[in-house]
C-alpha cells in the first residue's frame, strides 16, 4: 500500500506507466459509456451556447443547431472531468497552485514577457481549435480515440501533426533546435 | 443522467493521467517536437496498444459494439493534421492538456488559452458551411477501422502494431532515436 501511495504523490510517472492508465481509461470509456474520449467537441458545445447568448441570430446555424448543439453535453461534462483530472493530480503530488509564467523552456524559447505567452497562447489556441474541427477530432477526440480502435484517420492525423510540429520547432529554436 | 456522471469519472482519469505523465508542459511538448523528450509519443502509444489489446477481442466475442469510430476522409484528416501541429507546437498544448493545466492553477492556460479555444471554436462553427463539406468529400472512406477497410484479422492488426509500437520504444530507448537537448540561453 505504501508503494502505491507513493507513486500517487510522485509528480511525474513513466510516460509507458501513465500511457497504460490512460489506456484503461480508453477501455472503460468503448465498454462502459459505448462512447470515446475527447476534448475539442467540448469547447464547440460551450461556444455555441456563449455565442447564441450573445448573438443569438448569428449563432443561429447548422453546425450549432445540430452538429455540435449549443450547451451541455457528454463531451463537457468530459471536459470539466478532464479540469478536475488536472487538479487531482496535482494535489496528488502538492503541486497545485495558481500561477503563471511556470515553464522554463517557455522563458528561453520566447523571452519572460508575459504579454507575449498570453498573445501566442491565444493565437494558438485558436488554431488549435480551427484545425481540430477540420480534421474531425484533436489529439484525444481523433488521435487517441481513433487511434486506439485503429481508425486511418487518426493516423494520417498524427502524422500531419508531427510533420509540421517538427518543422515549426525547427522555425522557432533555429540553431538551438 | 448516469451517462454524464461517467463521462466526468472518466474525465477525471483521463486529465489525472495527463497531469502525471506530464502533457501539461510546454517544455514537455515543445520536447516531443525537437525530439528530446519523446514523452508524448510514448504516452500515447502506450495508451492505443493498451485499449486495443482490450477491446478488440470483447468485439470479436460480440461482448460489445465499437461506438462511431472517427470519419477518414483523408484531404480533411492531413490538412487538419498540418494545421494542429502549427499552433500545437507553438502554444505548447492541445484541447486537453490545456484543460487540465488550466485545472492545475496554470493562469495562461485558463485564461487565454480558454478565450483561444472558444475562440477558435465559434470561428469553426461560424464557417462550417463552407469548410467542411468541400473538404470532408474528399477520399471519404467514412466511419471505419483498418481491419474492416483492408479485411485483414483485426487480432493480427492488433499484435502487428503493438509490435510496431514495441519497436519504436527500443529504438528511442535503447537505439539513440532521442535526440540531445541543445543548450538553451
Amino acid at each position: 500500500m505504501s508503494w502505491l501511495t507513493k507513486q500517487i504523490q510522485k509528480e511525474l510517472w513513466s510516460p509507458y506507466g501513465a500511457g497504460v492508465l490512460l489506456g484503461l481509461v480508453g477501455i472503460f470509456t468503448v465498454v462502459f459509456a459505448n462512447r470515446l474520449l475527447g476534448a475539442s467537441g467540448g469547447f464547440e458545445n460551450i461556444a455555441g451556447a456563449l455565442g447564441k447568448a450573445v448573438a443569438p441570430d448569428l449563432f443561429n446555424n447548422t453546425y450549432f443547431n445540430f452538429v455540435m448543439p449549443a450547451g451541455l453535453s457528454y463531451a463537457v461534462l468530459l471536459l470539466i472531468g478532464i479540469f478536475f483530472g488536472g487538479t487531482l493530480g496535482a494535489l496528488s503530488s502538492r503541486t497545485l497552485k495558481v500561477r503563471t509564467m511556470d515553464d522554463g523552456q517557455w522563458k528561453q524559447a520566447y523571452g519572460p514577457q508575459l504579454w507575449k505567452r498570453w498573445l501566442l497562447l491565444f493565437v494558438g489556441g485558436i488554431i488549435v481549435q480551427y484545425a481540430a474541427g477540420i480534421a474531425g477530432g484533436c489529439t484525444s477526440g481523433l488521435l487517441i480515440s481513433g487511434g486506439m480502435l485503429l481508425a486511418p484517420a487518426a493516423f494520417l492525423f498524427m502524422a500531419g501533426t508531427f510533420a509540421s510540429g517538427i518543422c515549426t520547432a525547427k522555425i522557432i529554436y533555429g540553431k538551438r533546435y | 443522467m448516469n451517462e454524464y456522471i461517467l463521462a466526468l469519472v472518466l474525465g477525471v482519469m483521463f486529465g489525472f493521467a495527463l497531469n502525471k505523465a506530464g502533457l501539461t508542459r510546454y517544455s514537455t511538448i515543445a520536447g516531443q517536437f525537437r525530439l528530446t523528450d519523446m514523452a508524448v509519443l510514448k504516452f500515447i502509444m502506450t495508451a492505443l496498444v493498451v485499449t486495443m489489446i482490450g477491446v478488440y477481442p470483447l468485439r470479436l466475442l460480440g461482448v460489445i459494439t465499437f461506438p462511431t469510430v472517427p470519419s477518414t476522409y483523408i484531404v480533411g484528416n492531413l490538412v487538419g493534421g498540418l494545421i494542429f501541429g502549427v499552433g500545437m507546437s507553438l502554444a505548447g498544448f492541445c484541447p486537453g492538456t490545456m484543460t487540465a493545466g488550466a485545472g492545475e492553477g496554470k493562469l495562461d492556460y485558463l485564461v487565454p488559452g480558454m478565450l483561444g479555444f472558444l475562440t477558435g471554436a465559434a470561428l469553426f462553427g461560424l464557417t462550417y458551411d463552407k469548410v467542411f463539406p468541400p473538404i470532408s468529400k474528399l477520399l471519404n472512406y467514412g466511419s471505419v477501422v483498418i481491419p474492416d477497410l483492408w479485411n485483414i484479422n483485426a487480432l493480427l492488426a492488433v499484435f502487428v502494431m503493438a509490435l510496431i509500437t514495441l519497436v519504436l520504444f527500443y529504438l528511442i530507448d535503447r537505439m539513440g532515436w532521442q535526440r540531445q537537448q541543445k543548450k538553451l540561453d
